[in-house]
C-alpha cells in the first residue's frame, strides 16, 4: 500500500511539474519573442518567421476587437464610414509601412491627439464657409455637377462632356488643387486622396461624389495610445500591414 | 525527540504518507512554496504594465528620470528627419535624434520643476487643449453600436437633410408703378419686361443652394422665398429701394438623406455630442474635487 502510494504520488508530481515547466517555458518564450518584436525595426518583423508569428497571432486578436468594427473583419473597409480598405496597397497617409500604421493606431487620425494626423478635411462646398481653415469659394449646384463630371472622366464615366470641360476650370477656381494636387494625384502628407483612380474612400458613384463635394468629409480613426499597450499596438500594426502584403505573409 | 510520534521505519515511505507528520516533508513543501511565490512575484515585477526597472523596457528607447521615450516616437522622428526608412539610417543618426529627444525631455522636466506649466501662456494653453483633447480621444476609441447610431439619426434627421435648391427671379417695380397690378399680370403669365420690371441681378445665376440664395436675398426675402411653390409669384414686398417681387421657378426643398448615406456624419456628430457631454462632466468633476476660494467681493 505504501509503495503504491509512493509511485502514484511520484507520477502526479511529475505531471504537475511538467505542466508548470511547459507553461513557464512557453510564457518565457512568448515574453522574450514579444520583447524582440518591440525592439525590432517594425518593418523587418514580417520577414522574420519567429517575430512574425508572434505579432500576427496577437495582432489579429487586437484587430478583431478594436479595428474590425470600422475597417471590417477582413480589413476591407467601409465606404459608409470612409474607413479605408486596409488590404490594398493604396494608402491615404504615408506609404503604409508598419511604423506608420502603428503611429495611426497609437495617435489616430483627426482623433484629438496632436501627434496624430489632423492637417486637412474635405471642405463642404455647399455651405457658406466651406472650410474653417482656408478661405474657399462655395460652389453652385451647377459647378458641383461640373466637378462631378470632371472627376468621373478619370474612370471613363463622364456623361456630359461640356460639363466635364467646365469642371476643369472649376477644379482650379475652387482650390481643389491645393490639397489634391494639380494632377489630382492626392497628397499623402495630409491625407488627401488620389481622385483619378478607381479607389474610393466614400464610394465613387456620382451621388457619392456629389455628397462628398456638397457636405464635406472628415473620417476619424481613433487614437489607442491610452487603450492598448505598446506590444498590442505593434502587433496590430504588423497584422494590418500583413493584410496589404499577403505575399510576405506566406513567404 | 523522544516526545515526537514514532516515525515510520522506512523514511522514504513515510515522507509521502500524508497520514504521518514528517519534519522533512514540511520543510520541503515550505521551500517549494516559497520558491513558487518568489517566481510569481519576480515574473510580475519584471513584466507588469508600467513597471519601470533598472533595465529599459522593450518598447522604450530610453528612460529619462524614469520617463520613457518610446521607440515608436524615436522611429517617427528619425524617418521624418532623414526621409528614409529606418533600416537605411546609421546608428550615429539614430543616436543623434535620441540625444535631441532626451534633451527635450530634460527641458520639459526642468520646466515643470520651475513651475512653467503655471506661468507660461503658451504652455498653459497647450495644457488646456491637450487635456480637452485627451477626453475627446478617449471618447472615440469605442465605436458606438449600430442601434445607438440609428437612434441618434432618427432624432436628428433634419441635420442630415440635403441643402435645398431654388431657381427664382427677383424683380424691382419701377417707382410710381402699381406693384399689385404687376403681380397680377405676372401671375397671368405676362413677360416681366413688358411690365417695366427689372431684375435686381442678385439671383440671376440659375439654380442656387438655399444658403447662397439667403446670402443673396437677405434673410427677410429668403424667408418668403423658401415657402413659395413652383411657378408662384409673391405679393409686392416693400424694401428700402422700392417694391420687390419674387417669382419662383423651382423650389426643391431639403430632403432627408437616408441613414446609409449619412452614416459617416452621424458617427461624427454622435461622437462630438458624447465628447461635449464628457467635457462638461469632467469640468463638473474638477470643480467638485477642487478647493476653490473666491474673494468675498466677487462671490
Ligand atoms: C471608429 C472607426 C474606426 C476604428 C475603430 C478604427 N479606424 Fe482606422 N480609420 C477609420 C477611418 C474613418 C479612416 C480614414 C481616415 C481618413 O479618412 O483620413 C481610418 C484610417 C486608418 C488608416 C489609414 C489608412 C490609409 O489608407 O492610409 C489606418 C492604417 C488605420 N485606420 C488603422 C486602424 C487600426 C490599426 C485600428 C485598430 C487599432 C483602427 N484603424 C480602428 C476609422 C476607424
Ligand atoms: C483643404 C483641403 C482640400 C480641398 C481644398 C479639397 N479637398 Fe477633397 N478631400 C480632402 C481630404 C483631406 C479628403 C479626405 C477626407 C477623409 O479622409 O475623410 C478629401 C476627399 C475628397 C473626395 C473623396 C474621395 C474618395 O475617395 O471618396 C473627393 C471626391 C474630393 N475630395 C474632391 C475634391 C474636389 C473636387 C475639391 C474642390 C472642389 C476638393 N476635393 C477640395 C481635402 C481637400
Amino acid at each position: 500500500m505504501a509503495v503504491r502510494l509512493k509511485t502514484r504520488s511520484a507520477v502526479w508530481a511529475a505531471v504537475v511539474l511538467a505542466i508548470a515547466g511547459t507553461t513557464a517555458g512557453l510564457s518565457w518564450w512568448r515574453a522574450s519573442a514579444q520583447a524582440d518584436v518591440l525592439r525590432a525595426d517594425p518593418d523587418a518583423i514580417l520577414r522574420d518567421p519567429r517575430l512574425r508569428s508572434v505579432a500576427l497571432t496577437n495582432g489579429k486578436r487586437v484587430f478583431d476587437k478594436h479595428c474590425a468594427a470600422c475597417h471590417g473583419p477582413d480589413g476591407r473597409g467601409d465606404i459608409t464610414l470612409g474607413a479605408s480598405d486596409l488590404t490594398d496597397s493604396d494608402t491615404l497617409y504615408g506609404t503604409g509601412s508598419v511604423a506608420q500604421i502603428e503611429e495611426i493606431a497609437r495617435y489616430g487620425i483627426r482623433a484629438g491627439n496632436k501627434h496624430g494626423w489632423n492637417l486637412a478635411v474635405m471642405p463642404a462646398y455647399a455651405s457658406k464657409v466651406p472650410d474653417a481653415a482656408e478661405a474657399l469659394p462655395p460652389q453652385s449646384p451647377a459647378q458641383i455637377e461640373d466637378l462631378t463630371q470632371y472627376l468621373l472622366s478619370f474612370t471613363g464615366r463622364t456623361t456630359d462632356v461640356s460639363a466635364m470641360k467646365r469642371g476643369i476650370t472649376a477644379y482650379t477656381k475652387a482650390g481643389c488643387w491645393d490639397c489634391h494636387g494639380r494632377d489630382l494625384g492626392g497628397d499623402p502628407a495630409i491625407g488627401a486622396p488620389n481622385l483619378t483612380d478607381a479607389v474610393w474612400l466614400y464610394g465613387g458613384r456620382p451621388e457619392d461624389i456629389r455628397r462628398t463635394l456638397q457636405r464635406g468629409r472628415a473620417g476619424k480613426s481613433p487614437a489607442f495610445a491610452r487603450v492598448l499597450t505598446a506590444a498590442e499596438l505593434r502587433n496590430v500594426a504588423v497584422y494590418t500591414a500583413s493584410l496589404a502584403h499577403p505575399g510576405q505573409e506566406t513567404k | 525527540m523522544s516526545k515526537q510520534p514514532p516515525l515510520a521505519s522506512d523514511p522514504q515511505v513515510a515522507i509521502w504518507d500524508i497520514h504521518q507528520p514528517v519534519g522533512r516533508r514540511s520543510m520541503l513543501l515550505a521551500a517549494a512554496a516559497s520558491l513558487i511565490g518568489l517566481a510569481i512575484a519576480g515574473y510580475g515585477l519584471f513584466t507588469a504594465q508600467g513597471t519601470r526597472t533598472a533595465a529599459v523596457p522593450a518598447e522604450d528607447a530610453a528612460l529619462v528620470n524614469n520617463v520613457p521615450i518610446l521607440r515608436a516616437d524615436l522611429i517617427a522622428q528619425i524617418t521624418a528627419l532623414y526621409s528614409v526608412p529606418l533600416a537605411q539610417t546609421t546608428l550615429a543618426q539614430r543616436q543623434k535624434v535620441l540625444e535631441d529627444m532626451i534633451r527635450e525631455e530634460l527641458y520639459v522636466q526642468r520646466g515643470i520643476e520651475m513651475g512653467l506649466s503655471n506661468d507660461d501662456i503658451d504652455v498653459r494653453q497647450a495644457l488646456v487643449q491637450a487635456t480637452e483633447g485627451q477626453i475627446a480621444q478617449d471618447a472615440m476609441t469605442s465605436k458606438p453600436a449600430e442601434d445607438e447610431l440609428a437612434t441618434w439619426y432618427g432624432s436628428h434627421m433634419e441635420k442630415y437633410a440635403s441643402e435645398g435648391l431654388v431657381t427664382l427671379h427677383e424683380w424691382l417695380v419701377p417707382r410710381g408703378s402699381d406693384g399689385q397690378q404687376a403681380v397680377a399680370a405676372l401671375r397671368k403669365g405676362a413677360a416681366p419686361a413688358s411690365l417695366g420690371l427689372k431684375t435686381t441681378g442678385r439671383v440671376d445665376d440659375g439654380e442656387e443652394f438655399y444658403f447662397a440664395a439667403e446670402q443673396h436675398l437677405g434673410e427677410p426675402l429668403f424667408a418668403i422665398a423658401r415657402k413659395m411653390e413652383d411657378g408662384t409669384v409673391s405679393a409686392p414686398i416693400p424694401m428700402p429701394d422700392g417694391l420687390h417681387i419674387l417669382q419662383m421657378i423651382r423650389n426643391k426643398r431639403p430632403v432627408t438623406t437616408p441613414y446609409a448615406q449619412a452614416r459617416d456624419q452621424v458617427l461624427a456628430d454622435f461622437l462630438a455630442d458624447k465628447v461635449a457631454r464628457l467635457q462638461a462632466g469632467n469640468q463638473r468633476f474638477l470643480k467638485k474635487r477642487a478647493d476653490i476660494k473666491i474673494a468675498s467681493d466677487l462671490k
